[in-house]
């Protein structure tokens, strides 16, 4: 009798044990259909799982961009199911059932902004380099980085951190303006850095952690919004010492903004 | 009991007196460590005025080479040096603290000069180059006297970093700033007039193209309820675009429940040039294919009926929607004529819309198309996975129909993705870009 409990408890605890290692490595995706622009932890886990089979030789940092949609055509391709680069639920169950998924290795190394990368048949512990900085999960337009982000969430956080939403889409506006004016630097870092041109530079509010809002704020911009209406000065008319920027072409005001050409 | 209390006295004395001299060594050594920096700083920026004033004499004479030839080949190195001297130069004046209004002016003329040399292959009359080089020469001169007489200061170590930057303001400037912007501002008019093209694109960015009648603010009022029924209980004011806007337009605030936002309408023709909501956000709701959907329905009641979908960006809160209009002689897509939507992941509901491009509607020319080889036109591995038509400005701001390809090339890294835009008659590559 005690023989037979005790067989019985070591076989709950073998279970126990199976189902906890299966759980650290087969994560399973939400139910939604992953394309093309898509976002999020379900498209980190899909980067993982296609690199852990060697299809996906890319970064994983959760934006489904070109790289993850060919590495998932190939994928569906070897293994006969419609290649549309879409991961629908056969083919994230496929996927599933053929890879791993050690998502804790992955989410760490993502929150430490490690280098990393999450093939099989490698120790995980040797395809980590310390270091390397944080990624972003946010999808932007091709012709704007991370950095140009980060750099413009400080820039707006720092100068109209107390305005409307509108009025922060538009300064990050007028930074995009500049760079496609001819008459300023050409790149998001050039324009702002420019001596003399954000107050937020000169006082060094810019080094302020920007919130949620102002990275939302950027975002609308680098997307195509510009409430300043192509402006490429805005100016605080309480605080502003400058004379010559009164005699720039007034478009709009926002806020505490004016904003012109 | 006294001693007691002097004893406690003496030493609260002497943790003062202690607290005092570390606070006096501490603030002597940080404003030393300011000085070093000052120092250090004033330093860099004399160096780089310094710098471009030596390129601004090579530019010159880099010029002057550039007109001993008849052939464009001839001057072809003497024109690169006109490109790359001028980019640094601009550089340079970029990174420097010098008034707004004299760099921005300078910047302008340099990259006036610079592009002019780089396009010389494209002048219809040599005689042409010579013309504008020679009066670009003779201002450069002048303007190059004008550098160093304001640069003078900070470059002889006359003033230190603080004095500079006071001398920057106008009140306290021994230098007319402005005055001389202006002149260099001159020089871009009389030496670079706008080209034809230029001036069109200006015209079309400016909505000088639209000459639809104009609309009251009511009617404003009206078309922006008609567009977003939605968010329209409580219209919170309406302003007119102030006089400096190069198109005036109807700025409408407005709150509904807790959604704050604008709407930015043009006065002539009513057209919508950009709307954004704000409001908090809830979890994703709505998947992507109802989300794309909902925003075709707005797009098709709201009017947009001559565009397609083109890419789709999903974001924390929202998803946000590219869709380009299409050119009905030959399908193409006009990438100049596009609207951008932002939809709200919780409710599908489109909390922005752009349509500041669309409305300028470029003007389109047919043009001849020639088949193209891609198998000789890219190198071996390169794949050619879609290809499209589409109207893409050139470098002279012209529209020109192209071949608009997706193309991809393995290599140990991965693949890459590339669009590469070919001219349908030249074959000029108009655009190449990586895709990610």
């Amino acid at each position: 009798m005690k023989k037979s409990i005790l067989k019985t408890i070591a076989l709950f605890m073998l279970i126990m044990a199976l189902c906890g290692s299966s759980m650290d490595t087969s994560r399973a995706f939400t139910a939604r259909d992953l394309g093309r622009g898509s976002t999020g932890d379900d498209v980190i886990e899909l980067q993982a799982r296609l690199q852990y089979i060697g299809f996906y030789k890319g970064t994983i940092d959760g934006k489904f961009g070109y790289g993850t949609y060919w590495a998932l055509r190939n994928f569906q391709d070897s293994y006969g199911l419609p290649t549309d680069g879409i991961a629908g639920a056969n083919t994230k169950k496929k996927l599933t059932s053929v890879s791993e998924y050690n998502e804790k290795f992955v989410m760490d190394n993502l929150a430490k902004g490690n280098q990393f990368t999450h093939y099989g048949g490698t120790p995980l512990s040797a395809q980590v380099k310390q270091g390397g900085g944080k990624t972003e999960q946010a999808h932007l337009p091709s012709k704007y980085s991370e950095q140009d982000l980060k750099l413009m969430a400080n820039a707006v956080y720092g100068e109209a951190r107390g305005e409307p939403y509108e009025g922060q889409v538009a300064v990050a506006a007028v930074i995009l303006n500049r760079v496609e004016h001819p008459d300023f630097p050409n790149t998001v870092g050039g324009v702002i850095f420019q001596p003399g041109a954000f107050t937020a530079v000169s006082d060094g509010q810019i080094w302020l952690e920007p919130n949620e809002r102002a990275k939302e704020a950027v975002l609308d911009a680098l997307n195509g919004w510009d409430p300043s209406e192509n402006s490429i000065y805005y100016f605080n008319p309480i605080t502003a010492t400058s004379k010559w920027i009164w005699s720039r072409p007034q478009v709009k005001k926002i806020g505490l903004h004016i904003f012109c050409h | 009991m006294f001693r007691r209390i002097a004893l406690y006295m003496k030493k609260i004395i002497f943790v003062l007196s202690f607290a005092l001299v570390a606070l006096a060594v501490f603030s002597y050594d940080k404003a030393k460590e300011n000085d070093k920096l000052a120092l250090a700083l004033s330093g860099q920026y004399a160096k780089r005025m310094a710098d471009a004033s030596e390129k601004l004499d090579e530019l010159n004479i880099a010029i002057e080479k550039s007109l001993l030839f008849n052939e464009s080949d001839g001057s072809k190195k003497a024109r690169e040096d006109i490109w790359r001297l001028t980019s640094d130069i601009r550089g340079s004046i970029d990174s420097l603290p010098l008034d707004a209004s004299f760099s921005t002016a300078w910047s302008n003329y340099l990259s006036r000069v610079g592009s002019y040399a780089k396009e010389a292959d494209r002048l219809s009359n040599s005689g042409d180059f010579e013309k504008v080089m020679s009066k670009a020469s003779k201002n450069l001169q002048l303007m190059s006297t004008d550098w160093q007489v304001a640069t003078a200061g900070l470059v002889d170590g006359r003033y230190s970093m603080n004095e500079w930057v006071e001398r920057l303001d106008a009140k306290s400037s021994d230098v007319d700033w402005s005055q001389k912007g202006n002149s260099v501002k001159q020089y871009t008019e009389s030496d670079f007039p706008l080209t034809a093209s230029e001036s069109d694109a200006m015209k079309k960015k400016d909505l000088q193209n639209i000459t639809d009648p104009e609309v009251s603010k009511d009617e404003a009022v009206s078309i922006f309820k008609q567009v977003f029924p939605q968010v329209t209980n409580d219209v919170i004011g309406v302003e007119k675009s102030q006089p400096g806007a190069p198109y005036p337009f109807y700025h409408i605030r407005f709150a509904s429940n807790q959604t704050v936002g604008y709407i930015d309408i043009t006065e002539k023709g009513g057209h919508v040039l950009s709307y954004l909501a704000d409001r908090p956000f809830g979890e994703p709701a709505v998947s992507f294919d109802d989300i794309k959907q909902r925003t075709e329905e707005f797009l098709e009641k709201a009017g947009y009926r001559d565009v397609v979908f083109e890419e789709a960006r999903e974001n924390s809160n929202a998803w946000h929607f590219v869709y380009v209009r299409v050119e009905p002689l030959h399908k193409a897509k006009v990438f100049s004529d596009v609207i951008h939507i932002k939809a709200a992941k919780d409710t599908g509901e489109i909390v922005g819309l752009n349509a500041a491009e669309y409305i300028r509607k470029e003007k389109l020319e047919d043009q001849p198309i020639v088949k193209i080889n891609w198998k000789t036109f890219f190198h071996n591995g390169v794949k050619v996975e879609k290809e499209e038509l589409a109207y893409v400005e050139n470098e002279q701001l012209k529209q020109r129909l192209a071949y608009f390809l997706t193309v991809t090339k393995e290599d140990e890294k991965g693949i890459g993705t590339y669009q590469v835009l070919v001219d349908t008659e030249t074959k000029e590559v108009l655009k190449t870009e990586k895709l990610f």
